[in-house]
């Protein structure tokens, strides 16, 4: 796996802190890996709970019409991407 | 008894839906339902995948009318697609292309859309089977519930009175649930047919969304979600938008959290207790009611812990897993679920049998999965086995159980806090899982040390 840049690590760690996955480490999340179904197999319950967590630290409102959701989470790496482009 | 009940008894020139920001009458909704109808392929059973609501709408109502039956999964992974395949060889795909070797069929809106208005409404036998429902197991397998026209008919009417909405006047829904799960079917789909009620075509899922799809309706709102979505929808900092009445089901709503909806968005909260054998049961204002009020159509019998729903609109009588205590003849206090009974994002499980997997899992000496609190979203577990990483058993559990029932945490442990007797008291599972918990930050893999 290519390594993470400095922001998807703090992506990564809010991964892994909003979404109780204590057991697996922020580190290890590959970039380029699928966060949904397979890969880490999370689902819409945790999307939701990932959206709260990046609205509240980034100000970023995720939006299904704006973007293509599945895109967006598709990867750590289209997250942070994401959310970049969207800060203000 | 009559043989037979009309496919809605709405009026033709009511709104029964807003899709792609049209108001869709009654008469133009069953004009495309009976085009769809003549067009759909000659197969007993339809897996219906719409994405759009209103699609959805249709394609259950043109299938009605055209006799077949649609399969309602609990959800479209290819897992659960093939399983549908090999139970019901004749079936196909409605609002979807050709999936894991099954036929799909695409309504193109462009053709029904200009369909003439229908100038008379379909009647459907009572005896027709309509849909099957399913409880998913948490083995992943799942229970079929056949659902007949009568059972549709006269449970969506019983809802509609459950719920005040009988003779109401106008008001326009959005549901956050997927209208192929029961409640979101119940309330968004068969209640627009036989209730004053207008449906949005949209299924938003994040907190801006269902506020812009809310903003679009016209007045009066109503919310149907769950208290997953609607907590969310709460913390989410964004303009509040005005809602009548919200209805939540699927997991029990806190009373703290139907107060605050009610008076963030000036709505009623009403909270809906049902499972997908029977449909809704009762109701009840969980801001300031304990108690539920039973729907009109159900009997509840209680045979010592034993809860039996029956109902004449029902092809059978009904086991709960719940424990409820009756107040009087028509309303209970709800006790909790069996021990061994969860809930996880809408679906059903047993705890023994999810240990009973994990136990099973070769180089697994011990291990537990647990709800940590009553109104957990997740399950958490904890696992001795000894020289294999936590990740390596969850793959192998990934094949065994549905994947909601994943737990997280996730804790390899050196023992379980057993008893001499080899009982695991629930307070020293928690005891030792809320130690661990603590640490997870400072180590990666926090039990793996711990001597």
């Amino acid at each position: 796996m290519r390594p993470q840049s400095e922001f998807e690590q703090d992506i990564a760690q809010l991964i892994v802190e909003s979404l109780n996955l204590e057991d697996i480490s922020a580190a290890d999340i590959d970039p380029d890996e699928a966060l949904f179904g397979e890969g880490l197999g999370l689902d819409s319950i945790d999307a939701l709970e990932l959206a709260l967590a990046i609205t509240q630290k980034y100000a970023v409102q995720l939006k299904a019409d704006d973007a293509n959701v599945q895109e967006v989470f598709g990867s750590l790496s289209s997250l942070s991407a994401y959310v970049a482009e969207n800060a203000p | 008894m009559k043989n037979s009940y009309p496919l809605t008894t709405r009026k033709l020139g009511d709104i029964i839906a807003h899709a792609g920001g049209a108001e869709i009458s009654v008469a133009r909704f069953l004009g495309q339902a009976k085009t769809i109808a003549d067009e759909l392929p000659r197969h007993t059973y339809v897996v219906n995948l719409a994405a759009s609501r209103y699609e959805f709408l249709l394609g259950l109502c043109a299938a009605i009318i055209a006799g077949q039956c649609t399969l309602l999964p609990p959800n479209r992974q290819q897992q659960t697609l093939q399983q549908l395949r090999e139970n019901y060889a004749d079936c196909y795909l409605f609002g979807e292309t050709d999936v894991e070797g099954i036929a799909g069929f695409y309504a193109d809106p462009e053709h029904y859309a200009s369909a003439a208005a229908a100038v008379d409404v379909p009647v459907i036998p009572r005896h027709q089977l309509c849909a099957i429902a399913f409880t998913s197991g948490s083995t992943g397998a799942s229970t079929p519930h056949p659902k007949y026209w009568d059972t549709i008919h006269v449970g969506a009417q019983a809802n509609a009175r459950l719920l005040g909405l009988s003779d109401a006047k106008p008001a326009n829904m959005l549901a956050t649930v997927p209208p192929q799960h029961m409640w979101g079917l119940e309330m968004s789909i068969l209640l627009p047919l036989f209730a004053n009620i207008a449906v949005s075509h949209e299924t938003p899922l994040f907190p801006q969304d269902i506020r812009d799809a809310l903003a679009a309706l016209p007045e009066p709102r109503i919310l149907v979600s769950s208290p997953v979505h609607l907590d969310a929808f709460l913390r989410a900092d964004i303009e509040a938008t005005r809602i009548s009445r919200v209805l939540s089901a699927t997991a029990p709503l806190s009373a703290e959290l139907a107060r605050q909806i009610e008076t963030r968005f000036g709505a009623t909260v009403t909270e809906i207790f049902g499972c997908s054998e029977a449909g809704s049961l009762a109701a009840r204002s969980t801001a300031s009611e304990t108690l539920w009020r039973i729907s009109d159509v159900f009997d509840l019998q209680v045979h010592d812990d034993r809860i039996n729903v029956l109902a004449p609109h029902l092809p059978e009588r009904v086991v709960l897993h719940d424990r409820i205590e009756m107040v009087g003849e028509r309303q209970f206090r709800w006790l909790g679920r069996d021990q061994d009974m969860i809930n996880i994002a809408g679906k059903r499980g047993s705890l023994a049998h999810l240990n009973h997997k994990l136990t099973q899992i070769p180089g697994v000496v011990d291990g537990v999965i647990f709800l940590p609190a009553e109104d957990s979203k997740r399950l958490a577990g904890l696992v001795v086995a000894p020289g294999i990483e936590p990740s390596a058993i969850l793959e192998k559990l990934k094949e065994a159980v549905e994947p909601a029932f994943l737990p997280r945490p996730f804790y390899s442990v050196p023992m379980l806090p057993r008893q001499e007797t080899g009982k695991l008291a629930r307070k020293m599972v928690l005891e030792l899982f809320a130690s661990l918990g603590s640490k997870a930050n400072d180590d990666a893999e926090p039990a793996d040390n711990e001597s």
